[in-house]
């Protein structure tokens, strides 16, 4: 026992180490890297993918980390794009700040009702179910864009994509403050300890007594909250509606599957996400600074995972 | 649902039947879109339905069944394809005779399926966070190799022979590209039914601990399976770049989800919730009829995809019906 605990905290240690080493890297590679204004502009930047990383993360929770059987929401990205038309159609027709914030945020509840009905109740794999979804969302998107930039501008995106206190991001301000409150309700209260239950051993959590069903539609409703937070956040950033949002997809599934090694118990986590996100933000940002070829990006990510996924199967193989 | 392909010879039950789902979905649609359009049901459709729709997806979702069959998943597989199109239109650009353009394509594939293989078998990654990887590290390798993605054309005068060869040719009435895709189809029938790789990648799928305790081989099939995998999708890689006749980065993975989905379709066809080959084609048919039908009853393009999304949500909440009691 005490030298599992110890296995397990050198590989917290060494992924903690590996973004600090990136970090300090950057920090003496790139004069610009280093300032409050350039990483309040990552975390800025960072507002979108990690709004969704974490919706993944608590389907990932409530659905157990098998990635073709457990829980997996494939479609965010499609949500956000949706969401971002959503609100940026109701905008420019001359609909107000309030109406096309909460249409955006209930088309993105609606999309999360629809996995939740379909992996609840017809009992469909969420690889599959969420993907058809996606598809959904994708075509309901164009329908509304004609695959198009829908121009959008209100008092409200100009304050979210401006600055706040201390003349940082908005955004910034606003992830941090979203993964605060996503922390306290999964990580510090029962509900997020039974959805950890349900995802753990399903039949155990039934036999105990938990409403498994609740907690695991409940996991897309967030998750599909989350799309619709992210989409508004994508139309505050990008002025409206752009196509190609689903190329985020992989991303959004990197970013949550990558978070479990920030955290003790190689669990997903909220704040493992968050630190995750922030990982790869501050990778591409340190390649920008210092002028390496943005083509390079995917596939340091994918160097990333490999590495981080590989040892961590290694240390979980040697504690069993 | 794990245990229920050893019982094959429970007698049927009506609730059975709506596993028949898909084949009820793809009958049902033939004959509606047959109906409502003059020119579904015309040879030229039907035949450019099976060249444009089903050979490449079907050939490619060949590979994505036998790793799904052997437990995995493979998110590479437009991956395989595409660098498979980049080496086979890259040696014809620089002057390359078609033999050394064949042989490059296909290897460049099958070095995809080895990356696979020696992060799933030897460093023991899930196949899914593996292949993730390498579908990201080909993202980067075709953008560095195109200038950030400019897609490879050859130029007009070019000796096109491989092309009408693969792309346009007909033999005996059919295209050059179904022949190549029921040559497919047949290898990977027999492979997965009929030789003992086949047979000990089903059990590798339905039980890997079984399979693991009886001393099979499960690290060297594993190996097999994404090689292979990757082996055939780069032939869908070289019949597509023969017929749009370039090479266009990244456009494998527009097969990766119907890949996966034409698969998972194909499972419901059983009682036993396995992925098998004729199950597979039924799901690529389904989305092939689906895409070209609604195309031509009008729907516009945004509207098709809404239609093959409904579509394919309602077949799976209908052939998962069946599970429910379960």
């Amino acid at each position: 026992m005490p030298r599992r605990r110890h296995r397990t905290g050198w590989l917290r240690m060494g992924s903690l180490a590996a973004f600090t080493v990136v970090f300090v890297g950057f920090a003496i590679a790139a004069p610009g890297f280093l300032v409050v204004g350039n990483i309040a502009n990552v975390v800025d930047q960072s507002a979108i993918l990690g709004v969704l990383a974490f919706g993944m993360t608590v389907v990932i929770i409530g659905g157990g980390g098998d990635v073709i059987t457990g829980g997996i929401d494939l479609s965010l990205a499609g949500n956000l794009g949706l969401s971002a038309a959503v609100f940026a159609v109701l905008s420019q027709s001359g609909s107000g700040d309030v109406l096309a914030v909460v249409a955006a945020l209930a088309s993105g509840v609606a999309v999360g009702f629809v996995n939740a009905f379909a992996v609840v109740r017809l009992r469909i794999l969420p690889l599959l179910a969420t993907l058809a979804v996606m598809n959904i969302c994708a075509g309901v998107e164009l329908v509304l864009t004609h695959n198009m930039v829908v121009q959008a501008r209100s008092s409200l995106l100009s304050r979210l994509a401006g600055d706040g206190p201390f003349g940082l991001p908005v955004l910034a301000y606003l992830l941090l403050a979203i993964a605060f409150v996503l922390v306290l309700a999964v990580q510090c209260s029962p509900t997020g300890l039974r959805l950890y239950a349900v995802g753990g051993h399903r039949e155990a959590a039934r036999a105990a007594g938990l409403a498994v069903e609740r907690h695991v539609g409940g996991s897309y409703l967030v998750s599909g909250l989350c799309g619709g937070i992210g989409g508004v956040f994508s139309a505050a950033l990008l002025n409206g509606s752009t196509p190609g949002s689903g190329e985020m997809l992989l991303s959004i599934v990197v970013a949550a599957l990558l978070g479990s090694v920030f955290s003790r118990r190689l669990v997903p986590t909220i704040a493992g996400t968050l630190l995750a996100v922030l990982f790869i933000g501050f990778l591409i940002n340190g390649f920008q600074l210092i002028n390496v070829s943005s083509y390079w990006v995917s596939g340091v990510e994918g160097v990333l995972i490999l590495f981080v996924v590989g040892t961590t199967s290694l240390v979980r193989r040697e504690m069993s | 649902m794990t245990n229920s392909w050893l019982r094959a010879g429970a007698p049927p039950k009506p609730r059975d039947l709506l596993r028949f789902g898909p084949v009820i979905g793809f009958v049902g649609l033939f004959v509606f879109f047959s109906l409502a359009t003059s020119t579904f049901l015309s040879a030229a459709n039907l035949r450019s339905v099976l060249v444009n729709h089903f050979s490449i997806l079907g050939i490619a979702s060949l590979g994505m069944t036998l790793v799904i069959a052997a437990g995995g998943i493979d998110l590479s597989i437009g991956t395989a394809m595409d660098m498979a199109s980049l080496g086979f239109i890259e040696v014809l650009a620089v002057g390359g005779s078609t033999m050394a353009a064949l042989a490059t394509g296909v290897a460049a594939a099958l070095a995809v399926g080895v990356v696979n293989a020696v992060l799933v078998a030897r460093l023991r990654i899930t196949p899914f966070l593996a292949t993730l990887g390498t579908l990201f590290i080909g993202q980067s390798v075709e953008q560095l190799a195109t200038g950030g993605g400019q897609p490879i054309y050859l130029v007009a005068g070019h000796p096109l022979a491989i092309f009408n060869a693969i792309g346009t040719g007909i033999v005996a009435d059919v295209p050059v590209a179904l022949w190549i895709a029921a040559g497919a189809i047949a290898g990977f029938f027999v492979l997965l039914g009929w030789t003992r790789l086949g047979r000990r990648v089903v059990v590798l799928g339905a039980g890997p601990g079984v399979a693991r305790y009886t001393g099979l081989p499960v690290r060297r099939d594993t190996a097999l399976v994404f090689i292979a995998a990757a082996g055939i999708c780069g032939v869908a890689g070289i019949v597509s770049s023969a017929t749009i006749r370039s090479y266009v980065p990244l456009a494998g993975n527009a097969y990766l989800l119907d890949a996966i989905g034409a698969t998972f379709i194909g499972t419901t066809l059983g009682r036993d919730g396995r992925p098998r080959i004729a199950g597979t084609l039924l799901g690529v048919l389904l989305l092939s009829i689906v895409k070209n039908g609604l195309l031509l009853i009008g729907w516009t393009f945004e509207w098709q995809q809404v239609g093959t999304g409904i579509l394919i949500f309602l077949v799976l909440a209908v052939s998962f019906g069946h599970r429910r009691e379960a």
